[in-house]
């Protein structure tokens, strides 16, 4: 198995993100070369370190730390990273989901469901986008 | 990106935080954007998309004009 699709194993398992001993440790590799593949990861944007370390942050679309998205499928739960990967959840997994959320003006909880691909509840709900889509890689955790 | 409950709260949101509009869209188009842009994420063999591919996807929902530009 790559180092790629181990991370996501791993993540969507325990729902905490490995770090490069772990996963080495799983594959068999030397952890320094599990760390240059989480950097060169993070360059290609199929996943995204804290600045500096070799942590994962976020595992798109899942999320490694809280947010205001959580996301239950398959009998399990995460943390999505926007509300657009609160939806990714479901579709990466191919399964039903549950996405419960925060109203951000007035703090209520908003609550979205998916069946077999179809937002059946929620749907009248807004998304807003602040950042031009151009922009979104000079700071992903604000779009 | 956020979801909000309506156009009132999101208008009430972005006066509070002195942020100009940027681009709404109900939850079911980002459902159906999220299906087309996630759905290949965890296969073994996943490859970023180009820009173009990423581009077509917007395209498919509707997501044209310049704040949808991706370069």
């Amino acid at each position: 198995m790559g180092i790629r699709n181990e991370v996501y194993s791993s993540f969507i398992a325990t729902g905490t993100a490995p770090g490069a001993d772990d996963v080495a440790g799983a594959l068999g590799l030397d952890e320094n070369a599990v760390a240059v593949a989480f950097r060169r990861l993070h360059d290609a944007h199929a996943l995204v370190l804290r600045p500096g370390t070799t942590e994962i942050r976020m595992l798109n679309p899942f999320s490694a730390v809280p947010t205001p998205h959580r996301v239950e499928a398959a009998g399990r739960s995460w943390y999505a990273n926007c509300a657009w990967d609160a939806l990714g959840i479901p579709s990466a997994l191919h399964t039903d989901g549950a996405v419960r959320s925060d109203c951000p003006d007035c703090g209520e909880q908003l609550e979205l469901e998916v069946l077999d691909g179809e937002l059946v509840r929620g749907a009248e709900l807004l998304v807003h986008f602040v950042v031009p889509a151009r922009r979104w890689w000079d700071d992903v955790a604000f779009t | 990106m956020l979801f909000l409950r309506s156009e009132e709260h999101l208008e009430r949101w972005l006066d509070a935080n002195g942020w100009e509009p940027g681009a709404s869209m109900s939850a079911a188009t980002l459902n159906e954007l999220a299906r087309r842009w996630w759905r290949s994420r965890l296969e073994p063999d996943w490859r970023p998309r180009t820009a173009a591919e990423s581009q077509a996807i917007l395209d498919q929902v509707g997501l044209s004009g310049d704040f949808w530009r991706l370069t």
